[in-house]
């Protein structure tokens, strides 16, 4: 199944898209989409409830965050109470490895997103702080990524040996579904979202859209 | 220079700081629209029945402080990060608009260049008949690492 | 209001603005910037954008937003844009192609109102700018 693991909603500060307007341009564009992940900046969404329009709609509608470390922006699926009581999910200087570590125990998963971008990637900070330790898998393939930014990150992924996922990184309606990520099986929840991303049966896929 | 955003926030934001006025004229509305591109007569002829300031005019409102008094950033340095027109009601020719200004929030984030602040800066506009014809939020943004 | 005005019932979730191409020639930009009062010369001059860092004459942030209410006004003659909020996140260089696309994402019936997407392409197939208007039809 597809998930486009990475898009921001009207709850992110720089978000202009409404939930029900993703899943109304899914449908609309018939894209081969079987859902997707909010993952709001800076932020643990713990209100909101989609599961009508995932009925509506039959799509998969998760919600995640997007955190930032001194590494850059970091995807945390399976955000549960015990990871929000770990660290200051507004805070954007986190330690990448709090995050990493607090992820792990709380059964979550970290993912660092745009990761070759200047700055706010992951890749960026090497030179500067070393190769980051505990981190498995990275977002290579990123919808917002400009240039040369998403090719690298895929080299530098392979390098480093990090599995990699796509995200469209939506901030509009019809920016969702420029990349996803392909698993091999299905996934219903986010529970199980993360169990899948500590395995090896996905990969990250870009869509032309145009 | 480390900056406490919070403390920042609590002095600066919902505070108005300055108050402008304006005095529309019409070739400027028509040049201005032809800039952008604009086809349409209402917004390009002053002899057209409705004619009036495109869309996104107030826009290009400035006051004459762009920040309050003793806020800890230099706008010289900052980025324009996006503008937010909401349009209540037709500008037009002879209207003189007043804007006044107030910091609608604040908020810090990492970007491309690196730690930032936020600022949103908005000016709501009235005209001569004391009608709110439009809002404007503009984002700006300053580098912490600059100020 | 002219007579082809787009009504809201001629108008469906999904429906596109043709792509057209944005005039930011350097001699628009300065009837722009004459009239806006923005005659900085990194909005003028590409040698002196250069000189401050930039690929060229920037295109200024609010000529590129009002470039998207012209397209809007184009599509849906007589039409009120009633909110349009635009996001500048990279220079746009006056003098190169400059590709403008508009899809109407949300609909209100009561209101007759449609939200729209707006993304300007440049060259490479970067979006510099985007944004989102709501436009009030006939």
């Amino acid at each position: 199944m597809k998930l486009d693991l990475h898009n921001h909603s009207i709850k992110s500060d720089d978000g202009r898209a409404k939930v029900d307007n993703y899943c109304k341009w899914i449908a609309k564009r018939g894209l081969d989409l079987d859902g997707f992940v909010l993952s709001e900046h800076r932020q643990w969404d713990g209100e909101s409830d989609y599961r009508a329009l995932e009925d509506e709609y039959g799509l998969l509608i998760l919600k995640a965050s997007e955190v930032e470390t001194e590494y850059g922006h970091v995807l945390v699926f399976g955000v549960n109470d015990d990871l929000v009581n770990a660290f200051d999910f507004a805070d954007v200087r986190i330690p990448l490895r709090t995050v990493l570590a607090e992820a792990k125990r709380c059964g979550a998963f970290a993912v660092p997103c745009h990761p070759s971008r200047a700055i706010v990637g992951m890749f960026s900070h090497f030179d500067e702080f070393g190769p980051a330790e505990g981190v498995e898998v990275v977002e290579t393939l990123n919808g917002g990524g400009r240039g040369t930014e998403n090719d690298d990150a895929v080299h530098l992924a392979a390098q480093y040996g990090y599995r990699g996922v796509g995200g469209s990184d939506a901030h509009i309606v019809s920016h969702i579904g420029r990349c996803v990520t392909e698993f091999d099986d299905d996934i219903a929840s986010i529970e199980q979202l993360v169990t899948a991303l500590q395995g090896d049966r996905y990969r990250a896929l870009s869509v032309d859209l145009d | 220079m480390q900056i406490d955003i919070e403390a920042v926030k609590k002095e600066h934001v919902g505070f108005a700081f300055d108050e402008t006025t304006f005095d529309i004229k019409a070739e400027t509305l028509a040049n201005y629209a032809r800039g952008c591109g604009e086809t349409e007569a209402r917004f390009l002829d002053p002899g057209h029945p409705d004619f009036r300031a495109v869309p996104n005019y107030a826009s290009n409102f400035h006051g004459r402080r762009n920040l309050p008094e003793n806020f800890p950033a230099d706008i010289l340095r900052s980025f324009d990060a996006g503008k937010c027109v909401e349009n209540l009601a037709p500008i037009r020719p002879g209207d003189t608009i007043t804007g006044r200004s107030h910091i609608h929030d604040i908020y810090e984030k990492t970007g491309r260049s690196g730690p930032m602040m936020f600022v949103v800066h908005r000016m709501e506009f009235t005209n001569q008949d004391d009608a709110k014809v439009a809002v404007v939020d503009w984002r700006l943004v300053m580098r912490l690492g600059e100020m | 209001m002219s007579e082809e005005a787009r009504r809201f019932e001629d108008v469906d979730f999904g429906d596109e603005i043709p792509e057209s191409f944005a005039d930011v020639r350097l001699a628009t930009v300065h009837v722009f910037t004459e009239a806006s009062g923005m005659t900085f010369s990194r909005f003028n001059d590409h040698q002196a954008a250069r000189k401050q860092g930039m690929p060229g004459a920037v295109v200024p942030g609010i000529m590129s937003q009002g470039i998207f209410a012209a397209k809007i006004h184009e599509w849906a003659p007589g039409c009120e844009v009633e909110k349009l909020d635009t996001v500048f996140r990279a220079p746009l260089i006056a003098d190169t192609e400059v590709r403008v696309r508009g899809v109407v994402t949300d609909m209100d019936d009561g209101a007759r109102t449609v939200e729209m997407d707006l993304t300007m392409l440049n060259e490479a197939g970067e979006t510099p700018v985007i944004g989102t208007a709501l436009v009030r039809l006939a």
